[in-house]
């Protein structure tokens, strides 16, 4: 299937927040209560559609503990999107954003936008954060904000679509240079009409539903 | 209890009937009750689940009952034999007949014997002896409460579809939990690391947690030096020293990765700092293992390259961006040649590569990291000086106005 834009996201965060869940909520529309951990990086792609344009989803799903940092740092080159995630039921892993937003901020390119999601909603007799502090946090730092729950689902569409959203809105205000590759955003096949017909971004398209 | 579970798991040919044994198909896999949480309640618990030879359920892992070979009695029981008798004079053999001990090892090491010969091949069993009553003051030590904190969310994300680690709070995961620990204690610099973990389990799936602590212990020590330190050096250069033998073996396919811009690190993460365990099905992990212990990490190596050969040749036209590429040295899918579990070593084993290749390799991409140290570090110091150049002239012009 083609595309007009191809964006790159990468999710980070402590280990254990629901990363992987999350992503597989999004690409797979299930929740696996039972994986395996994250070693090093994950992948997973999927079509969404805004305003009349199909925008494929390419996203890195990363390893959460410190010892990975070095590796990981190396994954945000080149993300046009983060998804900074921490545990609604856990606090240190909503005090260490500051750590995770510096490394973010210093590795990737200034435009990056980045959402910030307390995940676990579920999960509210268990809360340890409020709301509140990660919509305070959101506000101070200039990133989006939403609570979500890998398990039922709720709100995950929206935070990547709404990150797509905003970096859509980028490209529309002339902020995003789109033709560097290194601000992880592709102009599709469908843009541009020398290439029509060679279904470049199609060849993993396979793997049915809207998923490739 | 552990031991029990290793020793069911390390059958060799004849499959020693349990309860519940499913003999109506005559197949080897068994079907084993699963052992739920509470909350999982009676259904759960009485759900019967078919598990491979190796206790495994499902995943990457997993081995087809159908695809599999077996040796025949006569031949394993010969095999056997051998073994015991290289066990009693061992030092002599790793001494005098070492590439007599290796040609074992590539053949595969009896399941009866592989945990005594892993323990032997690193030397851990000598290690254990030595040091009789230090996992046990270990187990009883209080702990970093990071450390613990980081281990416990594990437990129950490490081969969740095998049998032994499936239940939370089962035995497998509470043997996880010692040897994890013990470990974090015995390296307190190193810490935990999560790529320890499947390691452990593996182990644990043959040998009781001390040895498996132990056999741990000297695979941290002599054959992965530095791969679970902080900043993971010693991984990122592997993964150079890898990128820089493939050119040698697959001079298109390093040339295809190369313009992709995908880095070792985005796919040899886990094969490497896991030992493949978490990459293949277990018969060839096994296997790999066996010589993984004899030779050490040049065993990697050879696995590695014949894995991006046989996952992207001929595959380039279906890999236009790093994308697909990356999808392929996943193996999602695994590639069909993988299913001959003689096929992977029989192929490392005629790689263009030897020894010397891999040392010289090894030599070029420390001293090309080591002088891009020195760059980075005299940059930042130019920087510096310049910024200090700078506020110096800044001062002095305050002075002058």
């Amino acid at each position: 299937m083609s595309y007009a834009y191809l964006f790159k996201y990468i999710i980070i965060g402590d280990t254990g927040v629901g990363k992987s869940c999350l992503l597989l909520q999004f690409t797979d529309k299930r929740f696996q209560p039972v994986h395996d951990l994250t070693i090093g990086v994950e992948f997973g792609a999927r079509m969404i559609t805004i305003d009349g344009k199909q925008i494929k989803l390419q996203i890195w799903d990363t390893a959460g503990q410190e010892s990975f940092r070095s590796i990981t740092r190396s994954y945000y080159r080149g993300a046009a999107g983060a998804l900074l995630v921490y545990d609604i039921t856990r606090r240190d892993t909503f005090n260490h954003l500051t750590t995770w937003l510096e490394d973010a901020r210093q590795h990737s390119n200034s435009n990056m936008v980045i959402m910030l999601i307390g995940n676990k909603s579920d999960l509210e007799a268990r809360r340890e954060v409020k709301k509140e502090e990660g919509e305070a946090f959101a506000r101070e730092h200039g990133l989006i904000f939403m609570e979500t729950s890998a398990k039922t689902a709720a709100n995950v569409e929206e935070a990547f679509i709404n990150t797509a959203k905003e970096i859509y809105q980028k490209i529309q205000d002339g902020v995003f240079d789109i033709n560097n590759e290194a601000n992880g955003i592709k102009i599709g096949p469908q843009h541009s009409p020398t290439n029509q017909g060679l279904n470049v971004g199609g060849s993993g398209g396979n793997q049915g539903g809207n998923c490739c | 209890m552990v031991m029990a579970m290793a020793n069911h798991l390390s059958d060799g040919g004849d499959n020693p009937s349990l309860p519940g044994d499913s003999k109506t198909n005559g197949e080897s896999h068994r079907e084993t009750a699963m052992n739920g949480s509470a909350h999982d309640g009676f259904e759960a618990f009485n759900s019967l689940v078919k598990t491979d030879r190796y206790g495994f359920l499902g995943g990457n892992q997993y081995t087809n009952p159908e695809d599999e070979k077996r040796l025949p009695q006569e031949k394993l029981r010969k095999r056997e034999t051998k073994w015991l008798d290289m066990f009693v004079n061992w030092d002599k053999w790793m001494s005098k007949r070492f590439k007599k001990v290796r040609e074992r090892c590539r053949k595969g090491i009896p399941p009866s014997l592989r945990a005594k010969a892993w323990q032997y091949l690193s030397g851990s069993f000598f290690i254990a002896e030595q040091n009789q009553g230090l996992f046990q003051s270990y187990l009883s030590a209080p702990g970093d409460p990071k450390c613990i904190d980081d281990i416990h969310k594990d437990l129950d994300r490490q081969f969740p579809q095998h049998e032994m680690f499936l239940s939370k709070g089962g035995v497998g995961q509470e043997a996880l939990f010692e040897v994890l620990k013990a470990y974090s204690l015995h390296r307190p610099e190193e810490g935990y690391c999560q790529a320890q973990a499947p390691i452990a389990a593996l182990l644990l799936m043959h040998m009781p947690a001390e040895q498996a602590f132990w056999c741990l212990v000297a695979i941290c020590d002599k054959y992965l030096m530095g791969y679970y330190s902080p900043g993971l050096e010693a991984i990122q250069l592997d993964g150079d020293i890898l990128f820089g033998l493939l050119k040698k073996t697959s001079p298109s396919l390093h040339k295809h990765m190369r313009k992709q811009h995908i880095e070792p690190i985005m796919y040899m993460t886990e094969w490497f700092m896991c030992v493949y365990t978490r990459t293949l099905s277990w018969t060839i992990v096994l296997r790999l293992w066996d010589q993984f212990l004899c030779e050490g990490v040049k065993v990697m190596f050879r696995v590695g390259l014949v894995l991006v050969r046989v996952t992207l040749e001929d595959q380039l036209d279906q890999c236009p961006s790093f994308y697909e590429t990356l999808e392929k040295l996943r193996m999602k899918q695994m590639p069909p040649e993988l299913q001959d579990e003689s096929f992977l070593f029989t192929e490392s084993l005629r790689l263009s590569v030897t020894e010397r290749d891999m040392q010289r390799e090894h030599q070029k991409q420390v001293s090309r990291r080591k002088a891009a140290r020195e760059a980075a570090e005299r940059e930042k110091a130019e920087k510096a000086a310049g910024a200090q150049g700078s506020t110096v002239k800044q001062s002095k012009n305050k002075k002058k106005s």
